[in-house]
């Protein structure tokens, strides 16, 4: 991996590579330039996750020819290509040294989705959403018990915007949840519930790629990763758009020639 | 180009989470949570997220401010020390030392916060010293 990256940046087949270097017991986010090349040395793959992928869209933005190299997992790769898709940040001015996702005991290949969940106390089992639960699982609850448990969830909520800021596909200059008539502006406690969750849930269909970043931000462990699933595989079974997997625009950015309203069944 | 990413403690309150800024070109452009912190464990209240716009804010105080004459005004910080200085000499002259009172802050080190209070206490005398963190 090292020789890999030392090579692209003397030969300028990328101009910098972000990677981690451990830094006083952290490993955190590095920026390996041609001038620094001994530093590569340093390149380690972290046990923790950051969206180096939106590190990349910050500096493309102020760089637009920058060639940007970068260390990848599985959800990296999939928000790369929903940014390409959205224009965020074109695929050709990235290069990927691609590596295995978390490392974990369950798998020599493991895709984080599927590291080892970690066990919910009994208080959230009793009252809220156990974050493990299954999409279909979730779906087979009675109708009233599920929204109380949802709206308990949702009113933990300190409105951090935490899962928004780390969202490596939330780029939009204009945020709906900062949209006046729809949130309160300010430190407005508690914020509007479910409309807060709901708003950033419909904005995340065709574009959520389950990383699970928003659920790791959340100071109030709300169970967003299941919420986005359950409107990814809406989409998913309307349309048969999977971001980060499939090709193409996703079906809410396309104008068609010709409108459809022919009702397809849920 | 320079791009960096600087490990630190959010200021804001005593729980002391950990946060990653973003500098690019010498300039700060983001705040996000240090993932491996063992306090905040990749979690940030909004103040947090926020931490970059305080700092590169047009609105920051670069100054100390003296109110002369009824208005606020900025001024050096030499001037403002000895106007404190004359002013609580003055005041604990004239009604004694628990006629003052200190308010120390979170946005400074644990070690100027406990130099406040031995300050308050052992050279202005009196036990009136308190703190916006005490959460």
């Amino acid at each position: 991996m090292k020789d890999t990256v030392k090579k692209w940046l003397e030969e300028k087949q990328v101009d910098m590579f972000l990677g981690y270097k451990m830094v006083h017991g952290h490993a955190l986010p590095y920026c390996f330039q041609a001038d620094r090349l001994d530093e590569v040395d340093d390149l380690v793959v972290s046990r923790e996750r950051y969206s180096l992928e939106k590190m990349a869209t910050h500096i493309a933005a102020v760089y637009p020819e920058m060639k940007i190299g970068m260390l990848a997992r599985d959800c990296n790769q999939r928000a790369l290509k929903v940014l390409d898709i959205w224009d965020q940040l074109k695929k050709d001015s990235v290069t990927t040294f691609n590596v295995n996702c978390c490392p974990s005991p369950l798998k020599n290949h493991g895709d984080c989705s599927y590291l080892e969940p970690s066990p919910v106390g009994p208080v959230k089992v009793e009252l809220g959403i156990d974050n493990n639960m299954s999409v279909e699982h979730a779906e087979h609850l009675d109708q009233k018990e599920r929204f109380a448990h949802w709206m308990y969830e949702f009113s933990k909520c300190i409105k951090c915007y935490g899962c928004r800021n780390i969202c490596p596909v939330c780029f939009c200059k204009d945020c709906s949840l900062e949209h006046p008539e729809l949130i309160r502006s300010g430190g407005a406690l508690p914020t509007e519930v479910p409309l807060f969750h709901l708003v950033r849930a419909a904005h995340m269909a065709g574009r959520c790629i389950d990383c699970g970043l928003c659920e790791d931000a959340c100071p109030m462990d709300i169970p967003l990763r299941l919420l986005y699933r359950k409107v990814g595989s809406s989409v998913s079974d309307l349309f048969g758009y999977r971001p980060g997997i499939d090709e193409g625009k996703s079906p809410f950015n396309l104008i068609g020639d010709a409108p459809t309203t022919e009702p397809r069944p849920i | 180009m320079e791009y960096k990413l600087v490990p630190s403690i959010c200021s804001y309150c005593g729980c002391g989470c950990g946060v990653l800024f973003e500098v690019m070109d010498g300039q700060l452009v983001g705040t996000m949570p240090l993932k491996s912190h063992p306090v905040s464990q990749g979690k940030l209240c909004i103040k947090g997220w926020n931490l970059h716009e305080h700092v590169i804010s047009e609105e920051r105080l670069q100054t100390p401010l003296l109110k002369t004459n009824g208005a606020l005004q900025e001024a050096s910080w030499d001037a403002s020390i000895q106007t404190t200085a004359e002013r609580f000499k003055k005041i604990i002259a004239e009604h004694g030392p628990d006629s003052v009172a200190v308010l120390a802050s979170a946005k400074v080190t644990n070690e100027e916060n406990y130099l406040i209070q031995k300050f308050t206490r052992a050279v202005l005398g009196t036990n009136n010293v308190d703190h916006c963190a005490r959460l």
